[in-house]
């Protein structure tokens, strides 16, 4: 079973623009950090809630190639199982931009001993160090 | 989690044919008979695979009439309902401020 969370929405600026608020402080939380490359340091912290987690997947969008960006990561309180974002941003024209969310809980058992359900590209770091830590 | 029971999943995950077993399933119920044909593997090797993954209690065997059909354990459904309802809203607080911030009249 599957649980996830679907949104999209449609945003008047260009695809350059978007990335730039998504990976930077202030929008997934106040203060965020992200090392933008697979298996890099993700932290997000807001007054009264801190996630953790590691990026597996960050490539920035190329609107002049109509080319879509993609962020992918997992975050997670300490006492809570992670969950798996991804953000997938489609260049559609100079100023508009499809922005497309899921945040999945992909099974909470190997979210908690860091082994996510996708295939591939994880590398064999995961939401392991959330427990561990 | 008890130590236990990890230990029993860390078991069953450490092959990585039978993640992928286990990622199959997850996506779409199946028995032993579609996994073997959609997988480079015999039907007795899925079987196999198949069982160290319930055991370990990451699937579920449903029988249906001669059938077995396995499915990824599901976590209680009233949790489930919980996380759905909290984290969409908080997705759908941030897609608001992200658009209320770019059709705000200062930004270019």
């Amino acid at each position: 079973m599957v649980e996830q969370i679907e949104r999209e929405l449609l945003l008047p600026a260009g695809a350059d623009e978007v990335w730039q608020i998504v990976t930077s402080s202030g929008w997934l939380a106040e203060e965020v950090h992200l090392e933008l490359f697979p298996g890099g340091e993700a932290s997000f912290d807001s007054e009264g809630c801190s996630k953790h987690g590691w990026v597996e997947e960050a490539v920035a969008p190329r609107p002049d190639e109509q080319s879509a960006g993609r962020l992918t990561f997992w975050w997670g309180t300490d006492d809570e199982p992670a969950t798996r974002v991804e953000l997938t941003l489609e260049p559609g024209g100079a100023q508009a931009t499809r922005l497309r969310v899921v945040e999945a809980r992909p099974l909470e058992l190997l979210d908690v001993i860091g082994i996510p359900l996708a295939e591939g590209e994880a590398g064999g770091r995961g939401p392991a160090m959330l427990v561990a830590a | 989690m008890a130590d236990d029971a990890a230990d029993a999943v860390f078991g069953a995950l450490a092959d990585p044919t039978r993640r992928t077993v286990l990622s199959r399933v997850a996506t779409h119920p199946a028995t032993a008979t579609e996994l073997a044909v959609a997988l480079p593997i015999s039907r007795q090797a899925v079987v196999k695979h198949l069982s160290a993954l319930a055991d370990a209690g990451l699937l579920e065997r449903q029988r249906i009439g001669r059938e077995v059909r396995y499915r990824v354990t599901p976590a209680p459904l009233s949790d489930a309902v919980t996380w759905i309802a909290e984290v969409g809203a908080q997705w759908d607080e941030r897609l608001a401020s992200l658009a209320r911030g770019l059709q705000a009249p200062n930004h270019v």
